[in-house]
């Protein structure tokens, strides 16, 4: 797309990417609960009709998400708009499938990489956790497996989405980046009770 | 706390929403009167009863979308969720 | 009245092999594991466990629970504990409250000889002149309150806050309650059950009867076996829209107190009945205790009462307070039965004793007298739902009239049946409330984007076909032939409400509002019938006559900390925040931002700046990417000058008003492609930008192509002021060329900046010096600052913060939004209001805008004050001469590093707006300060040039 060609879409590369969260966690035991940064993990942002020919190709309605063929994670994040995540290489195959789309449409998309901080907690009781700071209900007929939903998480308005790890529940959580360490710290209260411990990143996105 | 109906989200905690107010048109800024455009900005009905407002879903789909609602009663005209509103069972 | 702990119950629930050791009022007592601090105490013979109100009469346990006025205690630092709830804790400090110097010598205990100052309406009558007098009546009166007292130096606790979506809420774990759970869960919904107390069973628990003791065990048993989930010492205090509750749990093993927010989708009420109290002369005497504190000292925790005993008996509970009495070895001297006529009068003996019982016009000795006259229904959730109970005199209670089909009451507040009609009536009440929470749940589902897909259509809202419960006579018993105490929390007495309705205060809500009754810690869970009944009786008409007050959340009064929760403070932080605090940076936060304010001198920042070069972290500078063919027009209708010709790499300022021509905000916005531009806006006004630009697109432009996305934390901002930036910026850019013609003033370019690349820059400045504003990637933005501070270190390159750079653009007299403008600022007030250009067909605020041309605004001016020593406040008033007229105020003010002396901007009425104009400044110490209006906003470098250079 011709938008992508934005000076923001600079891929993490040399020098390192510095993540939001700075501070350092003592070494634990992985428990059953785990929250990891992945804040370092490419993200895009797609922009298109709600119901045109992007929609179609990504294939991945409002509050739904999917991972496509070519390895990358898509999250249905609002009307008419897609959070595509993943290597930099699998965003940028997905983004280039796009192409063909902007004759049809008006469309874009932008590298969110370095906007939105991202973490991933897992864990059985990942539920009972989010409900100490986010008001929505996490029962799996209201949140699915593959749902994709924006809401305040210990008052920062994040997306979410329900990304099952190996049939263990897991998701994935974004916001702004700069309120990346608050709401790390502030997941790691509400995750004390159930015996959380912070993990490495696994830079892994997507379901099977 | 009210559930107010995102058309896009599902009915969310009215605290994830931005109330816009009543919805009014804009009038044209080339040909109002003082008196036209300040009833855009200042006037409102405020009826006790059903009522064309807008809200913004802020926390969800940051979507603007206005609806029906009875002021009186919190009724939406979505229909309202059974049950909650007096006389509102069916 | 002498309590004393008689042998093993088979309904205790102490471990009489655990043994607590506490303290009250300094000595030394002991109780057991299970006991509440009221029952230890009693258990040890204690009598006087407070000193009420105003009199400060002896008051002994009344009611031996939560509802309990009389036994609010300190333990420790926390004030207000009921000990008739609270469980007895090994070490516990506990001391009485409202008693000086002692429990037992009460020296405001005269108070009782003055009672004459203290009638209703007291707070209204004395005290209240002269005025001048009552910082000493708030004294005096604040020694006389009830309360405990409070700890400044409590460290904070940690209260947690959880929200939960259950289908079926029931609030009350009596036996129809209980059902209720179990019957809902066994239809397939998720139940949370709330107990009050902390074991759920209700009046089960304190029952002797057998067949009683059976049927808690199985119910228990049945909760153990299935899903629901149980909560116990836990209170539903709030019914809010659409089943939204407030639910305080005390008994949380990680916080002292969680606060759960539910939304349920039915809420069964259960709360069951409050016994209530009789009023008539020395019923406050301790020694009169009702008959359900009866039963649970004796056979929950094995206490004997007294030694002997007058039982008024009105019901059945009251039998069974009899029986259980004589039991634990009470001898009973007499029963009145108060359902064939029975009545008592009063009771005799000390103020801290009764020794004897006038019933039936005759003498009985006695040190214990059980009443058993009546229930209140505590209807307060159904009130909360908007409910209006209705008041039966055959039954003597309130019962429940219309509340919404989400709300579903059962038990003791619905009506009366043997326990097997309680148990069928909850059942039905479970399923009938699992029915409808699927119908919600039906709904809900469908209508959500993301959940899961329902089968088939909405189910019906199952109609209510519950028997419903009967309703058992009742003798109105209300008051006796004497007056007593009707609130024993506010010691307001029947004769109080008679008098306050004598005065005109008849109507109930009025009486409660002049006397306070029902307004203490019960909060009317004992007080509001035997209220609303003395006012009846005052005015000659029946209690349904004069209808009840509404109860309104909290069901029971819960603490600060309860509803705080977890705090939740969410603060933002640049990429470059390690830098600044690992150098001796002073943070300051600006909404939830933390930026640097200085790195210790202001002022030496600043001619750094002005002499050198500094970086300044501007990352919360607010960002809007936007894209798209209909961008110009967009930019257009939104600010109030022109955008239609912006080249690519050009950037503008441009001034933004609301539709009532109020400015709402600046900044600059470039364009870094044929359809890609970048809005920045102030940084206070970035969230407010966007969701303003959102509103215009969404619901009066949406067939324009634009995609705005805010990236303001997308990138790492730093501007690079001063003389020598062009030289820092040249020896970390690659790929642009930084020579004035190239990139002059005003543009915009791209650049790999220390080897990050996607970096871009504008050069523009708010320092009024050569700048580079550079927004860096924000995963690279620490990297790029740090390349910054190595490349320079031999051009003098330091930091800077945002107090350097208030400095320095009031040095060039740029205005802030909402700092130098207000909520009455029209555009053209700023001095910019040639940027208007009222011939574009359309933006917002034109009509306005068009209208405020023809008019004199008051202006935005630069001030110098004639002193250049004096720094007037911000907000100092200017006025006319000698007079108080106000003809405008010092918005901003600073001393200026640069031109040693003091600058200001200000709004000033518009015939002072012109240069050369003196002004009279009044300053905050009433001193009169001469100041000059200068011509034009900058007081440094006006023309510009540093900033060109």
């Amino acid at each position: 797309m011709a938008e992508a060609a934005s000076p923001q879409n600079s891929a993490p590369q040399s020098p390192a990417f510095e993540s939001p969260v700075v501070r350092s966690y003592p070494a634990m035991r992985a428990g059953d609960l785990t929250l990891s940064d992945e804040s370092a993990v490419t993200k895009w942002l797609v922009r298109a009709g709600a119901d045109g020919p992007a929609a179609d190709l990504l294939g991945a309605p409002f509050g739904t998400s999917r991972a496509v063929a070519g390895g990358a994670l898509v999250l249905g994040s609002r009307p008419g708009e897609w959070i595509v995540l993943g290597t930099a290489g699998e965003v940028a195959a997905t983004v280039a499938d796009l192409a063909g789309c902007e004759e049809q449409e008006f469309c874009s998309a932008l590298d969110w990489t370095h906007g939105r901080a991202m973490f991933r907690v897992t864990g059985t009781s990942a539920a009972r956790m989010l409900e100490k700071v986010c008001g929505l209900d996490w029962s799996d007929h209201m949140t699915p497996e593959g749902a994709v939903v924006s809401a305040s998480v210990a008052l920062v308005t994040c997306d979410i989405a329900r990304n099952d790890r190996d049939g263990v529940r897991s998701y994935l959580i974004f916001c702004d980046r700069s309120f990346g360490q608050y709401l790390f710290d502030a997941l790691i209260d509400a995750g004390n009770e159930f015996g959380l411990s912070v993990a490495a990143a696994s830079h892994s996105h997507s379901a099977d | 706390m009210l559930l107010v109906p995102c058309p896009n989200c599902g009915p969310r905690n009215s605290t994830d929403l931005r109330y816009g107010g009543e919805s009014h048109a804009r009038p044209d800024p080339n040909t109002a009167s003082p008196a036209e455009w300040r009833a855009y900005l200042y006037l409102r009905d405020n009826p006790a009863g059903w009522l064309r407002e807008n809200w913004y879903c802020a926390s969800g789909c940051r979507r603007w979308f206005s609806i029906e609602r009875n002021t009186a009663t919190n009724e939406f005209r979505d229909p309202p969720l059974p049950g909650d509103k007096r006389g509102g069972a069916a | 009245m002498t309590m004393s702990r008689q042998g093993v119950q088979p309904t205790e629930v102490i471990d009489r092999a655990a043994k607590l050791r506490f303290r009250w009022n300094g000595k030394r007592f002991s109780g057991f594991e299970g006991d509440t601090i009221a029952s230890a105490l009693a258990a040890s013979g204690e009598q006087i466990f407070s000193r009420s109100m105003k009199y400060h009469r002896p008051r002994g346990i009344l009611t031996a629970d939560y509802w309990d006025p009389n036994l609010m205690v300190q333990v420790g630092d926390d004030p207000n504990v009921r000990a008739g709830h609270r469980l007895l804790e090994s070490g516990m400090d506990v001391r009485s409250q409202n008693a000086w110097p002692s429990l037992n010598r009460d020296i405001k205990a005269a108070n009782s000889l003055f009672g004459r100052f203290l009638t209703a309406g007291f707070y209204y009558k004395t005290f209240m002149r002269p005025q001048w007098l009552w910082p000493t009546y708030e004294r005096v009166l604040a020694t006389f309150a009830p309360g405990g007292k409070i700890d400044l130096d409590t460290p904070h606790a940690y209260h947690d806050k959880r929200y939960t979506h259950p289908d079926v809420v029931v609030a009350g774990a009596g036996p129809a309650g209980i059902e209720a759970a179990l019957a809902a869960s066994g239809e397939g919904a998720s139940v949370l059950l709330v107990s009050h107390e902390h074991a759920v069973g209700g009046h089960l628990r304190y029952s002797s009867d057998a067949a009683d003791q059976a049927a808690l065990a199985e119910l228990r048993a049945a909760l153990d076996a299935s899903d629901v989930e149980v909560l116990t010492d836990s209170t539903v205090t709030g019914r809010y829209e659409d089943n939204w509750l407030g639910i305080v749990q005390r008994n949380h093993p990680i916080a002292v107190e969680r606060l759960i927010k539910a939304r349920a989708k039915t809420l069964v009420a259960a709360p069951g009945l409050i016994e209530r109290p009789y009023v008539f002369e020395g019923n406050d005497r301790p020694g009169v205790i009702t008959s359900g504190a009866a039963r649970r000292l004796a056979n929950l925790w094995g206490v004997k009462p007294g030694e002997r005993a007058v039982v008024f008996s009105a019901n059945a509970d009251g039998d069974a307070a009899a029986a259980d009495l004589e039991r634990v070895g009470t001898e009973i001297a007499a029963v009145i039965d108060g359902r064939t006529g029975g009545r008592i009068s009063s009771t005799s003996g000390s103020s801290r004793a009764v020794d004897a019982v006038v019933a039936d016009g005759a003498s009985i000795d006695a040190d214990l007298l059980v009443v058993a006259a009546g229930w209140t229904a505590p209807t307060s959730l159904l009130n909360m739902a908007g409910d209006r109970p209705v008041y039966d005199p055959a039954a003597a209670r309130f019962f429940p009239s219309d509340p919404p089909s989400n709300v579903l009451a059962t038990g003791g507040l619905a009506g009366d049946a043997d326990l097997d009609g309680l148990r069928q009536h909850g059942a039905a009440t479970g399923r009938l409330a699992a029915a409808r929470a699927a119908a919600v749940r039906h709904r809900l589902q469908s209508r959500t984007a993301r959940a899961l897909p329902v089968d088939g259509d909405e189910p019906a809202w199952a109609p209510d076909e519950r028997v419903p419960l009967g309703r058992d006579p009742h003798p109105e018993l209300y008051r006796a032939d004497t007056h007593g105490m009707v609130d024993m929390s506010e010691d307001i007495s029947s004769k109080d409400l008679v008098a306050a309705a004598h005065e005109g205060y008849d109507s109930v809500e009025l009486a409660k509002r002049y006397t306070t009754a029902t307004m203490g810690p019960s909060q009317g869970k004992l007080e509001t019938v035997n209220t609303v009944a003395a006012i009846a009786e005052a005015r000659g008409e029946t209690i349904s006559q004069v209808g009840t007050t509404v109860w309104r959340p909290p069901y029971a009064p819960l603490t600060l900390g309860a509803l705080a929760g977890r705090m939740f403070e969410p603060v933002r932080v640049s990429p470059i925040h390690p830098w600044h605090e690992a150098n001796n940076v002073s943070i300051i936060q600006a909404g939830q931002w933390l930026r640097p304010d200085h790195y210790g001198d202001p002022a030496a920042e600043v001619r750094n700046v002005r002499e050198n070069v500094g970086l300044i972290d501007v990352t919360p500078l607010g960002k809007l990417d936007l894209r798209g063919p209909d961008v110009p027009k967009l930019l257009s209708l939104l600010y109030v000058n022109k955008w239609m010709k912006l080249g690519v790499g050009r950037v503008r300022y441009g001034m933004m008003c609301a539709e009532d021509g109020v400015v709402l905000d600046d900044g600059v916005t470039g364009r870094l492609g044929e359809d890609h531009y970048m809005m920045s806006t102030t940084s206070s006004g970035a969230g407010g930008v966007w969701e303003w630009v959102e509103n215009w697109l969404q619901t009066e432009r949406p067939d324009w192509q634009v995609h705005v996305t805010p990236v303001t934390t997308a990138y790492a901002s730093i501007n690079v002021a001063g003389p020598k930036s062009r030289e820092l910026m040249s020896r970390v850019c690659e790929g642009v060329d930084l020579d004035a013609e190239a990139f002059p003033y005003m543009t915009v370019r791209e650049a790999t900046v220390a080897g990050v690349a996607g970096c871009f820059m504008w050069r523009i400045g708010f320092t009024g010096e050569l700048s580079f504003e550079l927004h860096v990637p924000a995963g690279h933005g620490l990297h790029v600052w740090e390349a910054l501070m190595d490349s320079g270190s031999d051009l003098g390159v330091g930091p800077f913060g945002l107090e350097a750079q208030r400095i320095m653009r009031l040095e060039k007299g740029h205005f802030i939004v909402g700092q130098d403008t207000d909520g009455l600022t029209l555009g053209p007030s700023t001095g910019l209001g040639s940027l208007i250009k009222l011939d574009k067909d359309d933006f917002a605020g034109k009509p306005e805008l068009a209208w405020a041309a023809d008019r004199s605004l008051p202006m935005v001016v630069a001030i110098q004050p004639d002193d250049p020593d004096v720094v007037p406040e911000e907000a100092a008033q200017i006025v006319r001469g000698d007079t108080n007229e106000i003809l405008g105020r010092i918005t901003s003010s600073r001393y200026s590093p640069t031109l040693n002396r003091s600058i200001c901007l200000g709004q000033v009425e518009p015939d002072l707006a012109a240069g050369g104009t003196k002004v009279t400044v009044l300053l905050e110490s009433g001193e009169r300060i001469g100041a000059t209006v200068i011509d034009h906003h900058a007081h440094f470098d006006p023309a510009g040039e540093r900033l060109r250079g």
